[in-house]
Order: structure tokens, then sequence, then C-alpha cells
């Protein structure tokens, strides 16, 4: 691994993201002698999961737990990779080459933005926090648990005073557990996961051999020991005046209220399908994940010819289901750019794929027992879905009544999606609201259309980019 | 699906942009039973791409009768945003404080001056009161104006509004009136039947009704046809930059700037004939961004929110095309590629004549006959 922050003009294959899928891609295709190019908006490798692996104040250790730090054995193996990497890089563009050779890859680093060609692209960008859009959440002291974790791998730090954790999912148990060794426990454990989902167990089996199934149990007996854990939590608001005061909920029947300082939300994750969106890679509406998943070949191949998916960002499956999906997508990868032929890409994915199979073992039944609830996914009346436009769930069943078919009409309507973040935090929210309002599938309603840039880049930075004698004469006039 | 003739309409109108909302908000203000036909959430809609300007200054040089009517719906626009607001309570934000076009360099101003000076001098086209400025004149009005402007020309008559506002104040408005929205279908046939229009559509059952009006952009050529109405339009592309909210700093809307009253900034835009195909270019985004900071230095540092690309609908001579079905009288098109600039006309003008039956000899400029070829000697 080299850190090119200037950064060549081009490589054979550019990997998006560097997390556990996209250091095994890189890994795996400079190992096949392939100019490997790693573009990560981190300072360093790890993506979500590992984040900071390499440079965490916290030392090896108890807090983060052994999962985390097998990171680092990761990140040193993609260091002696020799695969090129763009640290601190984000990719706010993806798009084909208009000459047909290829993509051209928009990144930017410290301000200064640039083209990156590729011949082909692994898009290994993770997954993200599912929206948790309860009454008050906006308030300040209302964070994601993805939030309080980042603070706590990068900088050792958790949050002071009175936490409850709310939710669902095996992060907030893992969150729950890396707090209590740090030696601040959460207040309370709101479990909000909706009882008596006896189907789930029907995957039970499957789960009880998967690799998760003795960590999780434990994680979750370790943090039962010493936090007051509150099952079958519903209709949770946050309430305060200009900052969080006190978390409200109803269970076991009654209505609680409960003073805090922070509250700490989280009901799992969905794969982070921007870049792909923008891309124009087909997804689908996949309901055991409760989520839009882009449509894939075994390989990780997209619609888009030239472009491969790999990691969560295909679909949940974890950090060592990531890793294969990594593997068997460079495989594919090395097999198109001629490093490999198909037949030694086959050989070479037997074990990649028996891999993937076990690490996915487990998945059906977590993706069911932690399933969030229809109320805690479509939220109603005043509480607020697009953050950075301040829409309500109300005002947008109304805008369904005057004619929004879809996410896209919506923002015609309300601006709702059109902020800085252009939906990436709402749009789940958004598509499962309109769906609920018109009865219709969530397919059947789509997502918000996602343009480029994915990413945060000035107006300076755009004007930099090279232009054809045709790009300006498409513009000047006169 | 059994077809019914059952003339529940007065009007239907197809297509539920700008353009049909505005004919179709006319109508339903006349008593007239409407109903709008429109696709699904993914479709071509310019509608949802525009650039929103109300805008005067550079349109009818080759057909005065343009001219006039862009006029004329520029000077209705603030009473049709006042009806809008009073009937809905939404504000569209329309302001008419003059507008500029800006240019880089000598060759561009004169270009933009000369193609002025032609417009003018056509027959029957009333003063527009334009003034060509120089940096310092221009500074005056556009404050942050960079050293590489050459000059510019400004109009009494430009304003801009809010475009997605006007859609959702239509639809609401409409929806107020009773007017049926059918969306998510595609119409599949248009046919007449006991004195009625029945409009089948994919999927979905059918709709009767007096008279149609096709609206629908560029699906207008496919739809005309079940008419007997040629509507010779095409898609042209154009490419539009949005930035991060700012504080107020731009009050006159340039023809390739504009600050919206949400506080984005708009840049603007290109012309591409690349067919149906509605995807960005980082060239050509690079390339308005670039201007941009040329025109206005301080923008660079924004943040670019959003890149995207709409497919404009075309006649050969970029002017509309309004006209009346020969062969199935009742039948009428609308097409055009200023959506907004022409909404005051379409609603308070255009409906009006639909509704009563025939466009006067004032719109023979605008009928699709032009485009016909003569047959060689």
């Amino acid at each position: 691994m080299s850190d090119t922050s200037a950064g060549p003009a081009s490589c054979a294959l550019a990997i998006v993201g560097a997390g556990p899928a996209g250091m095994t891609a890189a890994i795996t295709a400079a190992a096949l002698g392939i100019d490997a190019l790693v573009v990560d908006e981190q300072p360093a490798p790890g993506g979500q999961i590992y984040r900071a692996t390499t440079r965490s104040p916290l030392q090896p250790g108890t807090i983060l737990g052994d999962d985390y730090w097998s990171g680092r054995a990761l990140a040193d193996a993609f260091a002696a990779s020799g695969a090129g990497y763009l640290p601190g890089t984000t990719v706010w563009s993806v798009a084909a080459a208009d000459d047909g050779d290829g993509f051209e890859i928009g990144v930017s680093h410290e301000g200064a933005a640039r083209l990156v060609r590729a011949r082909h692209v692994i898009v290994a960008t993770g997954a993200l926090e599912r929206p948790f859009p309860v009454p008050g959440w906006t308030l300040p002291g209302v964070l994601t648990a993805g939030a309080a974790q980042i603070a706590l791998k990068s900088s050792g730090l958790v949050p002071e005073g009175r936490v409850a954790l709310a939710g669902t999912g095996p992060l907030l148990w893992l969150l729950a557990a890396q707090l209590l060794r740090a030696g601040a426990p959460p207040t309370a454990i709101l479990d909000t996961t909706p009882a008596g989902d006896f189907d789930a167990w029907r995957h039970a089996p499957a789960f009880l051999l998967s690799p998760y199934a003795g960590k999780g149990l434990s994680l979750i007996r370790e943090v039962r020991a010493s936090v007051p854990v509150i099952s079958g939590v519903a209709g949770l608001r946050a309430e305060g005046d200009g900052r969080l005061h006190a978390v409200a909920f109803a269970a076991g029947g009654r209505e609680r209220r409960m003073e805090v300082d922070a509250l700490l939300l989280h009901q799992g994750v969905a794969p982070n399908i921007n870049l792909a969106l923008a891309t124009r890679c087909r997804h689908r509406w996949d309901d055991a994940q409760l989520a839009f998943v882009p449509e894939i070949d075994a390989w990780g191949a997209s619609s888009v010819a030239g472009i491969a998916i790999a990691g969560d960002g295909a679909g949940i499956g974890g950090a060592e289901a990531a890793a294969e999906r990594g593997r068997l997508a460079a495989l594919d990868a090395a097999a198109r750019l001629g490093a490999i032929g198909e037949v030694e890409r086959d050989r070479r994915a037997v074990a990649p794929r028996r891999a993937l199979a076990r690490a996915l073992r487990g998945r059906a039944f977590l993706d069911r027992r932690f399933r969030p609830a229809l109320a805690d996914r479509v939220p109603s009346g005043d509480t607020i879905v697009c953050r950075c436009e301040e829409v309500t769930a109300a005002q947008i069943v109304e805008a369904v009544g005057i004619g929004a078919t879809g996410p896209n009409q919506l923002k015609a309507y309300l601006r709702c999606g059109m902020g800085p973040c252009q939906g990436r935090l709402c749009g789940l929210t958004v598509t499962e609201l309109i769906a609920e309002a018109r009865g219709q599938s969530r397919d059947a309603i789509g997502h918000y259309r996602l343009r480029a840039p994915v990413k945060p880049l000035t107006l300076a930075e755009l004007a930099s980019m090279p232009a054809t004698d045709a790009d300006t004469r498409a513009v000047v006039r006169g | 699906m059994t077809a019914t003739t059952r003339r529940e309409h007065d009007v239907a109108v197809i297509g539920g942009g700008l353009v049909g909302s505005a004919i179709a908000w006319g109508l339903a203000r006349l008593g007239r039973r409407v109903a709008i036909l429109d696709e699904g959430d993914v479709a071509y809609r310019a509608s949802r791409g525009n650039f929103a300007l109300v805008w005067v200054q550079s349109k009818g040089l080759g057909m005065p009768a343009y001219a006039g009517w862009t006029r004329r719906s520029s000077d209705s626009w603030q009473g049709f945003a006042d009806t809008l607001r009073a009937d809905t309570g939404i504000d569209v934000a329309f302001a008419r404080p003059g507008g500029f076009t800006l240019a880089l360099s000598e060759r561009e101003l004169e270009t933009r001056v000369d193609q002025l000076k032609r417009l003018h001098n056509q027959p029957g086209v009333r003063e527009l009161g334009y003034e060509v400025m120089d940096p310092t004149a221009l500074s005056r009005f556009l404050p942050g104006l960079g050293p590489e402007v050459a000059g510019g020309v400004y109009c009494p008559l430009d304003g801009h509004a809010n475009s997605p506002r006007l859609l959702r104040a239509l639809h609401t408005a409409l929806d107020r009136m009773g007017a049926t929205f059918l969306q998510g279908a595609t119409v599949t046939g248009i046919e007449r039947r006991d004195g009625a229009f029945v409009v089948s559509r994919a999927g979905a059952a059918p709709v009767a009704a007096g008279k149609i009006v096709v609206a629908a952009g560029n699906g207008n050529k496919a739809l005309g046809a079940m008419v007997g109405l040629d509507v010779p339009v095409r898609p042209q592309r154009g490419q539009i930059v949005v930035t991060e909210k700012v504080a107020p700093f731009l009050k006159h809307p340039i023809v390739t700037i504009r600050q919206t009253d949400e506080g984005g900034v708009m840049l603007g835009d290109s012309l591409e004939e690349v067919g149906f195909d509605d995807a960005t270019r980082t060239g050509v985004t690079g390339t308005i961004a670039s201007r941009a900071v040329r025109m206005f230095p301080m923008l660079g540092k924004l943040n670019v929110v959003r890149t995207w690309a709409a497919l404009r609908v075309m006649t050969p001579d970029g002017f509309p095309i309004y006209m009346q079905s020969a062969s199935h009288p009742g039948a009428f098109v609308a097409t055009c590629h200023s959506g907004v600039t022409l909404a005051a006309a379409h609603a308070l003008h255009l409906a009006p004549l639909i509704d009563a039956g025939g466009l006067p000899a004032e719109f023979d400029p605008f009928h699709g006959r032009r485009f016909d070829v003569p047959a060689p000697v």
C-alpha cells in the first residue's frame, strides 16, 4: 500500500471504501498483479466496523472486543498488499467515460477535486444506520448509536451523564457492552424489539451454528448483568425544550418517563446505496432486510457493466461476509480485466463461497429477530421525517393525497429530500411512509433518484473539472 | 376491463406537469369537470427539472407572436400568483425585479446585443425596455460581480418563481376544485366513441371526456398522433447545478444564475441533443460551475448539493405549438419548453379558448402546420 494523496490519474480497478470488503478486494486484486486503487473517506483504513483500528487511542484489550482488533490484521495485510490507497478522499461521482473506455471517478481530497480513470469499479460503501424517526429525535442530546460508537472508536469518548440506549439490533447490544467496558454503563436499555415473532425461531438453528451466536448471546448476557433492560418498548419520544431532558415510552402496559442527558437511537443498519443509485445500478426492495439492495449476481456484478458491489452495500451480511464478497468481486474483476481466466476465477472462488455461506448462516434469524416494528419505521403526525427541510410525516401524507405518487414527486411538493443530505438519511422512511399511505409495495414506490455529487463538493472544485469542446459548446452561447 | 363511454369529465388533460396542470387549473376555474392523467413517480419530467425563470428578454426572435405571448404571460403572472395564494395559501414566490444576461467576453456581449436588436426589429414586437450595461453599471445591481464579466443586458420584465411550489399550488388548487388526478398509468390509445373521447390506459380503467388536451411534454408526439395531430417535438437535455442555501445576495435573476427564495443558488444550463438520456456529465456541470464562479467568485466556496439533467420539449423552431385537431375536433395540443414563463398565459388565456372550443386567428403562428414540408414540385 502506498499513500498516494496526490494520486494516479488512472488505474485498472478502483475500489470505493476501505472497510472489510474494500480492503479484501484490494488485497486479492493486488496479489493477482492488478493495478488497484482504494479510495476511502476516512483518514485510516477499517471502514465503520474497524474504524480507526490502526490508530484508535484505545489500546487493544477488552473495550471494543476481539472482533474490532482483528480488523488491524486485515489493515496490516492491506498495507502490505501493494494496492494504491487514497485516504481522506471522497468519491462524489462515478460515471461512464465519454469515450466509452471505463469510468471516470470524481474524487475530492482536502478541497481539491479531480477525476481518476478506472476500467472496473468495486463499490464497497458499507452500511448506514436505519433512520429512527421518533418525536423529538432532532433535539440536541439525541444521537444515533453509530455516532456514539464512532466517538468511542476514534477518540475514546463516551457520552456523559445519564444515557439511555433505545432500539433494537445487534449493534445496540455491542455498543452497550463497549460503553460498559469503557466504564460508562448506560442508565438503561429500552428494547423496542417486537415480541412474539415466533417465525424468527424457524431460522434459529442456522443462527446457532453461525459464528455470531455464541458471541452475541454472551454479549447480551454481559450487558443484562449490569444494565437495566426494559423490554417491549413502544411509542418512544424524546422530550425537551431546546435540549433533550427525558425519554418517554410505553412498556408493560403503562406510560413511562425517564430523565436522561443522552438518548442513543438504533434500529439496525441498511445498505449504503447512495453511490450505486447515483451510478444508476438497479435496486430492488428486500423485505427481509427492510431496505433497497442492488441487483447483483453471484460475483457482486451490478446491472451496470463494469461496476460491482461488495460488502454490506450489497445487502447486510456483517464484516466476515463483507470480506468474502470483496474477495469474490475482486476475482471477477481480475477475470474481466484479463488477469486470470474464468476457470481460474471459479477455482479460486470455491473457498470464499464456502466461507461466505458460513458467514451468512445466521443472517435470516438476525433479520427476523431484530426486525424493527412498523410503527418505529413509519412515523405519523408532527414527527419530522426529512431533517434537512423539516418536513413532517403528516405533511407527507397530505402531499400523497394531492398526487405525490412517490419520493421524487414528493420532493417537488415539499422539498423533502432536497436538503444537504439529498434524502440519504430519510429515503427509507419516505418510501415506507408513501407505500403505507398509498397501500402499495415498497418496490412500486421506489427510492429517491440520487445524483452526483454524492459527497460534499464545492462549486470551485466542480468548476475545476476538465471539459471537452463539446461540453463548452453545450453551455456557452454566442 | 370494460370500456366506459359514460362521460364523467368535461375535459381530460393528458400530462400533470406545469403545462397540463396550468391548463387544467384554468378549465376547473371555469367550472369544468377535469381529469388529469399523469405518469408515475419516475418519468421525464421537465416540470421538475426546470430553471424557474419567468423570462422575456430573449423570447421571440423569428416569431413575433411568441414575443407577444410571452409578454402577455409575464404581465399576467402576478395576478396568477396572487390567485393561487388566495386559493391555496401557497406562495409561489413570483418576483419580477428585472433580469440580466451576463457576458464573459466582448464577443458574447456583441452576440447577445445583436440578437436583441434583431428581435426588436421584427414587426409587432413591443418595446422591452432593455439596457446594455458595462461592468460598472452592472455592479450597482449585482454585488460580488467578478472582474471577468465584460458586460450584460438588463430587462425590467424578467422575473422568476419557485417552480416546485407552483406545481404543488396548482395540484392543491385542482384537488380543492374537485378535479380528478389519475396517475401511474401510461395512455395507450385515444378514440372517439358516442361523441366523447375515450382514453385507454395501461393497466387502468379508461377515461371518457368531452374534450382532450394533450400536454404531456415529449410524450406529445405519440399522443398527438392518436388524435390526428403531428407534433414534432424532441428532447433537448439541459443540466443544472444547485448549491447549498446561503443568505440572500442576489436579488435579480440572471439567465444562468438565480438565488431561490429558499436560499439555494441555481446554475444553468446546457443545450444538448442526446435523445432520451437525462444523465448528468461532469464536463458540462463543471463548465456551468466554472462560468458561474467567473461571474461571481464568492460562489466558489459553496457546496454543490445536487446536479441534475432534464429534457426540454423542443420543436424544430423552438417555439410552442397550440392547435386543435381537424380530424378530431375537441382534441387540442399544447407544447412548449417554457412551462413556468407561460404558466399564467396557459391558465388564464389559453384555457378559456379551449373551453370555448377553438383558437382564434392570432394563434395561427403557433399551429403545427408551419412545419409541414411542401411537396416537391
